[in-house]
């Protein structure tokens, strides 16, 4: 019971406090579980975010889930998971039901109009900051050369075809197997 | 709504709802479901990943316009914690309630919670596995090649103007946050509440 409630807060304070979304938690979530808590030893840790890293899916639950069920079993990972998303998702819908009050309201909309561009810079911004660990990994241009041509054809692709991004995601990993450097 | 379901001429019971009715909650659960689903199961690669399959999901089944899913993103960049669960309790909500909420939260994080409970006992070095790690290495490009597309899809709704003035302080403003991330490192939450500012400002009254 006190190690459901330890994780509560450990998980819930990850959660709070780390703006930028799941990666950048991941220190947080460092500090609580191997430093406050030792419920995991640095090695233990670095190997869980390692593996966790490779599978699909949102890392910072994957690790509040996968440390729970460590620490307490199933409801220790339920809690886990609960602790470090519900009270975020609350305050988002708080913020959405202002949204859907004031939507009419014009200075909302100079407000959000002022927003979009800047969600649009920060969408650019993830394909400035993930460029390089996604078509720069092998150190000659000419390694990286199958990296780029998979990006061309993703592009090519998908304006021609308008495939699932899954599918696409999963046909890329599978090229990579064949011609990856 | 009842009344128009009982003016059936011939007095039967309705076979189906009337046009623009939303499905049955079960329905909305279910597509809930397999949406947030696919996005947790082939969203690799943190972050970036997620964002060419839940605008895929959410604006093909219509439940967000490009505008909303901006808005979106904004609100959940501007709050802490992981973005994508954000999302997915938001889009949830909005479809189906708190049931919504749940279901595309769970569909999202569960699977992959539990691939990595069953088999980091298995693969506790998952690191040194040199096929994964090519695995990785080919669907990152994909990942790259998206997000532009992305990137391209929302420019217009978030650049477009009713005129000159109203088009060129958007694209300064896109370029001047831009470049404030990339070069000075300025939080994302801080500059997403500095542009609502600043189009409060200088968009025109309309």
């Amino acid at each position: 019971m006190i190690d459901l409630w330890e994780l509560f807060v450990s998980f819930g304070r990850a959660g709070l406090f780390g703006f930028g979304g799941g990666p950048s938690m991941i220190p947080l979530i460092q500090v609580e579980v191997v430093d406050l808590r030792g419920w995991l030893t640095r090695e233990a840790f670095l190997d869980a975010f390692a593996f966790g890293n490779a599978l699909p899916g949102p890392i910072a639950t994957k690790l509040a889930g996968y440390v729970g069920y460590q620490v307490a079993g199933v409801p220790g990972a339920a809690v886990g998971l609960l602790a470090i998303t519900a009270p975020t998702i609350l305050a988002m819908l708080a913020l959405a039901g202002l949204y859907a009050r004031y939507r009419e309201r014009t200075a909302l909309q100079r407000f959000l109009a002022g927003v979009r561009p800047v969600v649009v810079a920060l969408l650019a911004l993830v394909v400035w900051d993930f460029a390089p660990t996604a078509l720069a990994v092998a150190p000659t241009a000419w390694g990286n050369a199958p990296l780029l041509a998979i990006a061309v054809a993703a592009v090519v692709v998908s304006l021609r075809r308008d495939p699932h991004p899954a599918l696409l995601i999963v046909a890329g990993g599978l090229l990579g197997l064949l011609v990856a450097p | 709504m009842a009344t128009r379901l009982t003016t059936d001429p011939a007095g039967r019971a309705p076979t189906s709802p009337p046009p623009g009715a939303p499905p049955p909650l079960a329905r909305r659960l279910r597509d809930l479901a397999l949406a947030f689903g696919k996005v947790g199961v082939f969203g690799f690669g943190g972050g970036p990943a997620f964002i060419p399959l839940i605008e895929r999901e959410v604006l093909q089944r219509g439940w967000l316009t490009r505008e909303g899913f901006l808005d979106a993103f904004a609100f959940g960049n501007a709050l802490p914690g992981p973005i994508t669960t954000k999302l997915a309790g938001f889009v949830g909500y909005r479809v189906a309630g708190w049931p919504g909420a749940a279901v595309a939260l769970l569909a999202l994080t569960l699977p992959t919670i539990l691939a990595m409970v069953a088999l980091a006992a298995l693969f506790a070095r998952a690191h040194d596995l040199p096929l994964l790690e090519r695995f990785l290495a080919g669907l990152r490009p994909v990942v790259i090649a998206l997000l532009v597309l992305v990137v391209l899809g929302f420019a217009p709704a978030a650049l477009r103007g009713a005129d000159r003035y109203e088009r060129a302080w958007r694209w300064a403003l896109a370029l001047g946050a831009f470049a404030l991330a990339a070069l000075a490192d300025v939080h994302p939450a801080l500059l997403i509440v500095a542009g609502g500012f600043v189009g409060l400002v200088v968009a025109r009254r309309t």
